[in-house]
């Protein structure tokens, strides 16, 4: 997995109001954000979009305050983390039932059945992961679309590096659990 | 630490988040544990199907919508508040002292007529029908009700702090924390980024009610930590109160009032085995903090109950905890603490 890094420069020009330093830092990041949007609330992608425009939104008006006391990507994430909780405490009546499958980038070295499996196999993993608590939701995002480390994980979710273990653990064994019958299936897509 | 079962630090194992020596010892305890063989074999095939999450490409208009959205909505937001504002102008006075704040480091007010800004050293006062909006720096928003008065101590990047002396505020930050700092009479509100009320009585006390993150509320040596969903009142003169979740019975939670008011002795001790009865998992929040404030006694008939809520490790013992010793304390916090992390 790439991680995306933002140069010094590139942050010092966003917060001197560059527009176009901005973009760099939009474009860097859009399609991961955007991923845990999307997971986050079951595929539902008009919530995916206003989480990524309230990011960045309060990225612009907020990077001044931003001194390199964590990483870059930590604090992103700590806004996404926040963008999505507040989300899903207001829109915790609603039910959300988009298909997000259509979405899926295809990775044309494999063949249309392995991709076909492929695909299956990840939407069951966003169906379990959706209906996990949004904590246990959230640390699995953050480690599988932008492999952090539990250190930046703990720091983007305002914890502790023992309880984002705790919670990944928790995670992966639901996962394990609920979707026990595709062992067989996943070595067949490889 | 790995004498026993090894079940919670398998993903950490999985993802080499674990320390050499200690990663030999797991796996030590691997080749002779079935059980906790078995519970990896579940986090390595979890950890496995998680790896088939892809990357979604984002929309392509995202871009010009964002870019567009900044400079226009924070415009048109403050048009409508200060137009709404403008009819509640006659409800509202306000205490305006100036003090000698350079100018630039102020935050922006809107509901209070002929007040735009708020400096360091001001006062910021509601009437009895009017609310005030005040955007703390770039850092977050804060929403005044009525009849409250606060103070802008300090505004600047590494710290912003206010005196609440009466009356509610609600606060939402979206800033690293520890950036946003609420005094009050009775306590300090130090922001761990968070969404939040606070409340001042007229006799200095107050009630924090937290909806979002955490808060912990500081005065001299003590602490209480306040996670989303938990309540925590303060006293004049004794600091932070003990922190209880919104849901606990209001048997508990009268209990655990006079609990914290109360001096030690025989009714303290009643109100104390009505919170323990009361006690669910998640009320290990309020018993975690009663644990070091109360007498000897008292922590002993602590520990038994939380100790059957959530099991301590091996290596706490009923006597250590009891004695307040600092190494069993963090050990056993890492279990009590994942109810408020």
């Amino acid at each position: 997995m790439t991680k995306h890094t933002i140069d010094d420069g590139t942050i010092e020009a966003c917060q001197r109001g560059d527009s176009e330093a901005f973009r760099l830092v939009f474009e860097a990041y859009k399609d991961r954000v955007y991923s845990i949007g999307l997971c986050f609330f079951d595929g539902n992608e008009a919530a995916a979009k206003d989480i990524i425009q309230e990011v960045f939104l309060k990225l612009m008006t907020t990077i001044s305050q931003f001194q390199n006391r964590s990483e870059f990507s930590t604090w992103l994430y700590r806004l996404v983390t926040n963008a999505c909780l507040d989300r899903k405490r207001a829109f915790r009546r609603f039910l959300f039932f988009t298909d997000s499958r259509e979405l899926e980038l295809p990775d044309p070295r494999r063949s249309a059945e392995d991709r076909y499996i492929q695909r299956e196999i990840e939407h069951s993993v966003r169906k379990v992961i959706a209906g996990m608590k949004p904590k246990l939701r959230m640390a699995v995002l953050l480690k599988y679309f932008e492999d952090l480390s539990y250190d930046e994980m703990a720091a983007a979710l305002a914890c502790s590096k023992g309880t984002v273990a705790s919670r990944l653990n928790r995670a992966h064994r639901i996962l394990a659990r609920k979707l026990g019958h595709l062992r067989g299936a996943l070595a067949a897509g490889e | 630490m790995f004498e026993n079962h090894v079940i919670r630090h398998l993903s950490a194992y999985h993802h080499g988040e674990i320390p050499p020596d200690e990663a030999i010892r797991i796996e030590a305890h691997l080749r002779t544990c079935a059980r906790c063989r078995s519970a990896n074999d579940q986090v390595q095939w979890g950890a496995r199907l998680a790896s088939a999450l892809s990357v979604s490409k984002a929309p392509a208009d995202m871009w010009i919508g964002v870019n567009r959205a900044h400079p226009v909505s924070s415009r048109r937001r403050w048009r409508v508040v200060l137009a709404s504002t403008a009819v509640a102008a006659a409800l509202l006075f306000v205490i305006f002292i100036r003090s000698h704040a350079p100018a630039g480091s102020s935050w922006e007010v809107t509901g209070v007529p002929g007040m735009p800004r708020l400096r360091p050293g001001e006062m910021l006062q509601t009437g009895s029908t009017s609310e005030a909006q005040i955007k703390i720096a770039n850092i977050g928003q804060l929403t005044i009700d009525r009849n409250t008065r606060i103070r802008l101590l300090v505004t600047e990047p590494d710290q912003h702090r206010i005196a609440l002396d009466r009356g509610r505020v609600e606060a939402t930050t979206w800033a690293p924390p520890r950036l946003f700092i609420v005094e009050t009479p009775s306590a300090t509100a130090v922001d761990l980024g968070c969404k939040y009320a606070l409340e001042v009585e007229d006799d200095g006390s107050s009630l924090l009610h937290v909806t979002l993150g955490l808060v912990a509320l500081e005065r001299g040596s003590r602490e209480t930590i306040v996670p989303a969903g938990a309540f925590c009142r303060t006293r004049a003169g004794t600091g932070p109160g003990t922190p209880f979740f919104e849901d606990s019975s209001t048997r508990l939670q009268s209990a655990l009032e006079q609990v914290d008011s109360l001096t030690e002795g025989p009714e303290r001790t009643r109100q104390l085995q009505v919170v323990l009865g009361e006690s669910r998992v998640r009320d290990a929040l309020s018993l975690w903090h009663l644990l070091p404030r109360l007498d000897m006694q008292s922590r002993g008939l602590i520990y038994d109950r939380l100790a059957q809520l959530l099991p301590a490790p091996p290596d706490v013992t009923r006597d250590g905890i009891i004695a307040l010793d600092p190494k069993m304390l963090d050990a056993w916090k890492k279990i009590v603490s994942q109810l408020w992390q």
